[in-house]
């Protein structure tokens, strides 16, 4: 299974990054009709080879120009962004972190080298509840210019992969920019280098303590259509799923975590086939608490 | 099949296609189509 989903990470951030064209005299960034399409990850849609929109990208924006006052302006609340991500999020919970997303897949890689590991405060995972509700949704509508327009404030202040991804190779690509950079660039470039500094040593620590779009699918985690369901009576209480997990979700212990990110790494790793991969079962009342205690 | 679930697939559906037929594809595509300056940090 690990195999797999790496095999499905490459092909995705490959596959949604094809556009090849931009060294070549092509546009600096792909402007096809493919752009009309939301990444189910995160994915900086100014990456030059980026084929998809960004999902936290485009309902900023569209929360930030709900108060534009234009003639012929038709303020659009984003429900079709929403209605994207609530669908997938219904259906699969947190599985494109685990899988599809192209900076969780970069996470993974650098995590593999070999440093001391530590684990994560767990308080923090409550961070990206918060950069969700302030960053991608009350600032935007909230802190608009005089024409009533708003900003992205995610990928203004925080966005890692826009900075990796989009602003790094543009102003690599385009040296005109670099007249343009100011505060907003090198505090991105910070928080940028301090990641990755920490993804080494911690396991996806801006999907578990920051990004607002795992914040976002995590609300649907107890919903979801497909879920990891735990066999009590399979267990032996070894850890071995514990251990394996890369957001320090005790799969035993915790049933249904919001910080579930389907990688599967669990049932792969437990050897008494004590968890299982499918349709979630509506249960009987006197089923429904399945958690063990600690 | 759970049914909150199920409602809530029909319920994001619909805002799905409710935000297609408004005009929000392309929207999302002229976005998509200029530079994000946010993005890069301008300002």
């Amino acid at each position: 299974m690990g195999r797999l989903r790496t095999l499905v990470q490459t092909l995705v951030a490959f596959g949604t990054n094809a556009y090849l064209l931009f060294p070549f005299g092509g546009s600096l960034i792909y402007q096809g009709s493919l752009k009309a399409v939301c990444h189910p990850g995160l994915n900086c849609y100014s990456c030059p080879g980026a084929l998809l929109s960004c999902p936290v990208g485009a309902f900023q924006n569209f929360l930030a120009s709900i108060r534009f006052r234009a003639p012929g302006a038709i303020p659009h609340p984003g429900v079709i962004v929403v209605g994207y991500l609530g669908f997938i999020g219904t259906m699969v919970g947190r599985l494109p972190c685990g899988w599809l997303c192209p900076f969780g897949f970069i996470q993974d890689l650098l995590h593999k080298i070999p440093v001391r590991k530590f684990s994560l405060w767990e308080p923090l995972r409550w961070v990206k509840y918060g950069v969700l509700a302030v960053l991608v949704v009350i600032l935007p509508l909230w802190l608009v210019d005089s024409s009533g327009l708003g900003s992205p404030w995610f990928c203004k202040l925080l966005c890692p992969a826009g900075t990796l991804e989009g602003a790094l190779p543009l102003i690599l690509l385009k040296p005109s920019l670099w007249a343009t950079l100011g505060f907003y660039f090198w505090n991105k470039v910070t928080i940028l280098t301090l990641l990755l500094i920490l993804i080494i040593f911690i396991s996806r620590p801006f999907c578990r303590m920051l990004c607002p779009l795992g914040a976002f699918y995590s609300l649907f985690t107890r919903m979801t259509l497909v879920h990891l369901e735990f066999i009590e009576g399979n267990c032996v209480e070894c850890g071995a799923c514990a251990h394996k997990c890369p957001t320090g979700v005790k799969p035993a212990q915790e049933f249904d975590s919001p910080e579930c990110i389907m990688c599967l790494k669990c049932l792969d790793a437990c050897q008494f086939r004590a968890l299982q991969f499918g349709i979630r079962r509506p249960l009987a009342p006197e089923k429904k608490r399945r958690v063990s205690p600690p | 099949m759970p049914k909150k679930a199920v409602w809530l697939i029909i319920i994001f559906t619909l805002l799905f296609i409710l935000g297609i037929n408004s005009g929000e594809l392309k929207f999302i595509q002229n976005l998509g189509n200029t530079i994000c300056l946010s993005c890069i940090g301008v300002g």
